[in-house]
């Protein structure tokens, strides 16, 4: 993360053009009008606000510092104000920097930062400051100490709110025990009755920043939040932004402020995953879209009658007649080799031949005897009907058109209406202005809906969609791109139009997905540490997805899962949503999260679903992260996740991966339960069963402990894995002693394997350990393995009747 | 399965008791109880040559204290047996239904029977594992047996003493009701030349009104539906014993061919005593498909259930025959249906005068 403690991603991009729009009124007014919109529409709200936006930034600060964050929050309640106090450890702040980051409303939105960071959520903690100063007429408090420094400076900001400009009224030395951070202290108008909004937010902090010691202190309560991890989320790099993801404004602007001069080299520097040949493939894209394509004729073949040497000979003067027939032949030669041939290819083939004849002859062959023997042989090619004696439907550009269309549709129709079609259609192309047949896609197609809606009229046929499409496909496909150069960066940049073109070349062109050392996912593995931390549940499990792109930004979807144990059993399942790392706590049902969580089955997965669908009942709590370079929400507020399908895909996938695992706990606990009640079960009929045979056969009582044991599968094997530690626990509830042999199959080398047994073959460790096991006994084995490891045991020496292995 | 022969009370409960002392052993070598049953299913029915009746095959399965159900259906057969042996050692007996309701004496819930069908199957169960016969166990179904015309003499042990009966002359209108246990009857004299077992009562009563019994000696037997297995039993025994060929009269169409099935090859509920119900050369006098043709029968079309029926039949290894093809092809052809009943078109003494004495000569009967 590069950015300072404050920075606005493009999120800010359509508050900045409210603001800009609204230049005229005071800030203080803008503010008034959008408080809604940026997380201060009310005191409680505003509190949680100025809270969200001062950890954020304290959070991101002290990483950006590659420090292990160690956050203090205090809300006091004075007898007017409320006094919201936020300390860091971060690096401290200079004093240059200070009033751009806390007093500066809208400042400093990088154009285009592609990098996943909490700043993105909100518009900053000048608004925090901004608010405080708006409703109780205070200065922020600003506290600094840099590293290494020896002491730290105390600061006053107020905010010209006419002009939007930050002033810092007090700055002097002072002390502070912190060795190096950061402290604001800014009052407000605000009250405690968003008191659980803000105790969420805080403790949803602590769970998806398990490396953060974060401390709340408000009138009523005092949390503390340990860390439980010494590993810092990995740092991102800014990435340049992807051509599948930028709009056309974003194009324009980039292509004011770019250095390149060509548009390759344009798109080469300012977007990532784009190569020479990437850029190749977008300008030839955008040579389709913005000259069009020049439609190819075919070459004469023999018994037509076409005569380009004639042609050409005919449009050549006073070059002498061996020169002109040389010329004149070479011309026809290369035609009938290329097969089919554009206008440009005929240029191309007149200007070859002519610099050819020119080094045989020494005769100069200028730019107009070129220019007429590209048109005499282009009229050859693709003659112009005349009324005197060809009609156009005797063309060989319909002929040709005709077997192009009847290629193109399907063998039902009417070959007379066909000809008759490609008659309009070469009658279309004959009327273009431009004679040198060159067509952009759209163009195109909307020859062949002209031409199809008069065949429908006249022929009374149908000429449908489908068809059309068809034959303009087949069309487009004979048609060549030309190699006209595209316009340069300069030109482009007044040219709507033309950017458009390309906007739409770059979407239309394979370009391999963004590169994700941009985003910092959690991880699965500190997704569970910090749901363990924050909640006592039974189970626990997690999913990292890998990562996806949406809109050009690359995303990682994460999602969490607590099950059991002190979790609250009523109602609904908790729903904790995570954008960048930051608490979503407003808008719960607008948000993409919670219409995925309620659009799973979670009856297949072991929960309770009333009614099939909609929010599963507890005890559990569903957590889900969205990390992007750019989290698409719904609104300026940033409390909800908008509803993009690639994004909700893949909260799918996460949440599924890992309420599977959810599933085959609830399933063994749901199978250990019926177990339960099988024994309790049998526990009163076959004594009974037992009882009635010996009175009905007279004979004595019966001891079916033996077939109970047989019935229970008595010896239990069952592992636990905790902390490294695997224990293997074998009880024996048989009146035999069980003599167990067990194997168990360890991906990694096991240490202190407590006398067992251990052979490694191919990169696994087979840990073998026989035990006896007395009636009524049970027997341990524990060994330590470094990390994650599968494991597979098998245990022999007992009938299969008698055991049950659970690991 | 040695069910050919009836067993007394003392034999049936000691074979009772036996399979309970299976399940004591089972236990006391602390091994897990289990009873194995052939299953009764459709499919597991097949064709004994030998005995020319329908068996069971070989698949089986067991009911075990594995799971909770399997040890609680062993738990009731044990419940049961201790009824049964009691009921035998006392000389009492009583109905399937009572059998159900008298569960909910039993102190334990979950010997309990939940429903008739369980206590039912139950029945059944024990009557193939313990080669007991129901009747043996002296259990009764609900509805007692059909009834018998003709001239035949026999004597029936009952509670109140041996009765000499013949079934003409002693019996009314109804005819003489056969007991449940048909095992109870001995037959003295006969003067009949034929068995005709009918389905409809009301083609029974139209034959005994037309004295077709009295005039060409024939013992007139009332199916009712499905026959009760008493009825299979005593045409059995009328066969075998007084060596009458039998006849099956019932309606033209799919299920009574059904119901000739189950008296001529047995049924697949008591596949386990087909040997000891069947009558496997029982021929089927009509309502053929044929006769509907050819005497222009009143009929009904065939609903799709028929002529699903109908198709299953031809698929059936019992109907098998070069008749039974032949009819139900016919059938399925003309697409109709006749009830015995609809002979009456021709004249209510047409089918005594002359559609079963014709029938019967052509059968070779008479």
């Amino acid at each position: 993360m590069t950015s300072l403690q404050s920075s606005l991603g493009d999120e800010s991009e359509i508050a900045q053009e409210l603001a800009e729009s609204q230049r005229a009124i005071s800030i203080a007014e803008f503010f008034e009008k959008n408080k809604h919109m940026l997380g201060f529409d009310s005191g409680a709200r505003g509190l949680v606000t100025a809270v969200k936006e001062a950890v954020d930034n304290a959070l991101d600060a002290a990483e950006e510092a590659a420090i292990l964050p160690d956050i203090y929050v205090e809300i006091q309640e004075d007898d007017q104000y409320y006094r919201l106090i936020v300390e860091d450890n971060g690096p401290g702040i200079t004093k240059d920097s200070l009033p751009k980051v806390f007093g500066k409303l809208l400042y400093g939105s990088r154009f285009h930062a592609r990098e996943q960071s909490r700043g993105q959520q909100g518009i900053g903690i000048s608004a925090a400051v901004l608010y405080s100063q708006l409703t109780s007429g205070k200065p922020a408090k600003i506290t600094s100490r840099t590293q290494g420094s020896a002491d730290a400076q105390y600061y006053e900001l107020i905010v010209d709110t006419d002009e939007n400009e930050p002033e810092i009224s007090v700055d002097e030395q002072t002390t502070w025990d912190r060795p190096h951070g950061t402290r604001i202290e800014i009052e407000m108008e605000a009250n405690m009755r968003a008191r659980q909004q803000l105790h969420d937010y805080i403790k949803h902090t602590a769970v998806v920043n398990p490396h953060a010691r974060i401390e709340l202190k408000e009138p009523s309560e005092h949390f503390k939040f340990e860390r439980v991890t010494d590993q810092l989320p990995d740092e991102t790099e800014e990435i340049r932004p992807h051509p599948h993801g930028v709009e056309l404004g974003t194009v324009l602007k980039m292509l004011e402020s770019t250095d390149s001069h060509s548009i390759s080299g344009f798109l080469q520097n300012e977007f990532t995953r784009v190569g020479k040949k990437t850029a190749e493939s977008v300008i030839e894209a955008f040579r389709d879209r913005h000259f069009g394509r020049g439609m190819t004729w075919p070459a004469p073949v023999s018994g037509e009658d076409v005569d380009v040497v004639a042609a050409v000979t005919e449009a050549t003067a006073n070059k002498g007649a061996s020169a002109t027939e040389e010329f004149a032949t070479t011309i026809a030669a290369e035609i009938d080799d290329a097969g089919r041939v554009a206008y440009h290819d005929v240029e191309e083939i007149v200007d070859d031949a002519a610099t050819a004849a020119e080094e045989a002859h020494g005769t100069t062959f200028g730019t107009t005897v070129r220019e007429n023997a590209v048109e005499a042989t282009w009229l050859e090619l693709a003659p112009v009907a005349t009324d005197d004696d060809l009609s156009i439907d005797e063309t060989r550009t319909a002929a040709d058109l005709y077997r192009r269309v009847n290629d193109a549709t399907s063998s039902r129709k009417d070959d007379a209406v066909l000809d008759a079609f490609a008659t309009r259609l070469a009658g279309k192309l004959a009327d273009e202005d431009d004679h040198r047949h060159r067509l952009t896609r759209a163009t195109l197609r909307s020859h062949v809906d002209r031409a199809a809606e008069l065949t429908e009229d006249r022929d009374d046929t149908s000429f449908g969609d489908t068809a059309r499409e068809n034959v303009t496909e087949e069309l487009w496909e004979f048609m060549a791109t030309v190699p006209t150069d595209p316009p340069l960066v300069r030109e482009l940049a007044d040219d709507r139009d033309g950017t458009s073109d390309l906007v739409e070349a770059m979407r239309s062109t394979d370009i391999m997905a963004p590169p994700t050392r941009c985003l910092a996912p959690i991880t699965d593995e500190l997704i569970e540490a910090g749901l363990k931390k924050e909640f006592d549940a039974d189970f626990y499990a997690a999913a990292t997805r890998d990562a996806e792109v949406s809109g050009g930004d690359p995303f990682v979807v994460e999602a969490g899962i607590a099950y059991g144990g002190e979790l609250e059993a009523e109602g609904s399942a908790d729903v904790l949503r995570f954008a960048n790392r930051v608490p979503l706590v407003y808008q719960r049902g607008a948000c993409a999260t919670t219409d995925v969580v309620k659009s799973i089955g979670w009856r297949n997965y072991g929960l309770d679903q009333p009614g099939g669908s909609g929010l599963p009942n507890g005890p559990a709590v569903i957590m889900v992260h969205v990390a992007s370079t750019n989290v698409p929400f719904t609104s300026e507020s940033k409390d909800a996740v908008a509803n993009v399908p690639e994004i909700e895909d893949e909260i799918e996938l996460a949440i599924r991966e890992a309420s599977r695992e959810l599933k085959r706990y609830l399933n063994k606990r749901r199978s250990m339960q019926q177990r339960r009640e099988k024994r309790n079960k049998l526990g009163t009929i076959l004594p009974e069963m037992a009882k009635k045979l010996s009175a009905v056969t007279g004979r004595e009582p019966l001891v079916i402990d033996d077939s109970i044991a047989r019935i229970m599968n008595n010896v239990l094997v069952e592992r636990t894995v905790e902390d490294g530690t695997v224990t293997i626990t074998v009880e024996n509830n048989a009146d035999t002693i069980a003599d167990v042999d067990l194997t168990d199959i360890v991906s990694v080398e096991p240490q202190e394997t407590n006398g067992a047994q251990v052979i490694e073959m191919d990169g696994e460790w087979f840990v073998k350990w026989s035990e006896s096991v007395g009636s009524g006994d049970e027997a341990t084995l524990e060994y330590n393995v470094d990390g994650e490891a599968d494991f597979d045991l098998s245990v022999e020496g007992i009938e299969d009747e008698l055991l049950t292995v659970n690991a | 399965m040695s069910t050919s022969t009836s067993l007394n009370e003392q034999e049936a409960r000691e074979q009772l008791l036996e399979l309970a002392a299976e399940f004591y052993d089972q236990f006391a070598e602390g091994d897990v109880p289990r009873m194995q049953i052939p299953t009764r299913t459709k499919s597991n029915i097949e064709y004994d040559e030998e005995k020319d009746v329908w068996v069971y095959g070989d698949r089986s399965s067991t009911r075990s204290a594995k799971t909770v159900s399997g040890a609680q259906k062993l738990l009731k057969a044990t419940y049961t047996i201790d009824f049964l042996a009691n009921q035998l050692e006392e000389d009492r007996s009583s109905t399937l239904r009572e059998l159900y309701y008298l569960s909910e004496s039993w102190d334990l819930d979950e010997a309990q029977f939940n429903t008739q069908d369980e206590s039912n199957n139950l029945i059944e169960d024990l009557e193939i594992v313990s080669e007991v016969k129901r009747e043996d166990f002296h259990m009764r179904p609900e509805e007692s047996g059909a009834k018998v015309m003709g001239p035949l003499l026999l004597r029936e042990q009952t509670r109140r003493g041996d009765r000499e009966i013949h079934c003409q002359k002693d019996v009314g209108q109804g005819g003489y009701q056969i007991p449940n246990n048909p095992d109870t009857i001995e037959f003295l004299e006969n003067d009949a030349d034929f068995v005709l077992a009918v389905e409809t009562g009301g083609m029974r009563d139209r034959l005994v009104e037309n004295g077709f019994d009295d005039e060409y000696n024939s013992i007139v037997v009332h199916l009712g539906g499905q026959p009760a297995r008493a009825t299979r039993r005593l045409i059995k025994r009328m066969r075998n014993e007084l060596d009458l060929p039998v006849v099956v009269f019932a309606d033209g169409d799919p299920w009574s061919y059904r119901i000739y099935g189950s008296v001529a090859y047995g049924s697949i509920k008591s596949a386990h005593l087909s040997e000891y119900l069947a009558t496997p050369d029982a021929q089927y006098i009509g309502i053929r498909p044929e006769d509907i043709v050819e005497y222009d029968l009143p009929t009904d079309p065939l609903s799709d259930s028929d002529v699903n029926a109908l198709e299953s039949e031809l698929e059936d290894p019992r109907f098998q025959t070069e008749f039974w093809e032949e009819q139900i092809e016919l059938q399925l052809e003309i697409e109709k249906k006749s009830e015995q009943q609809s002979l009456a078109a021709r004249g209510l003494d047409f089918v005594t005068d002359t559609y079963l004495p014709t029938r019967l000569e052509e059968m070779n009967v008479l």
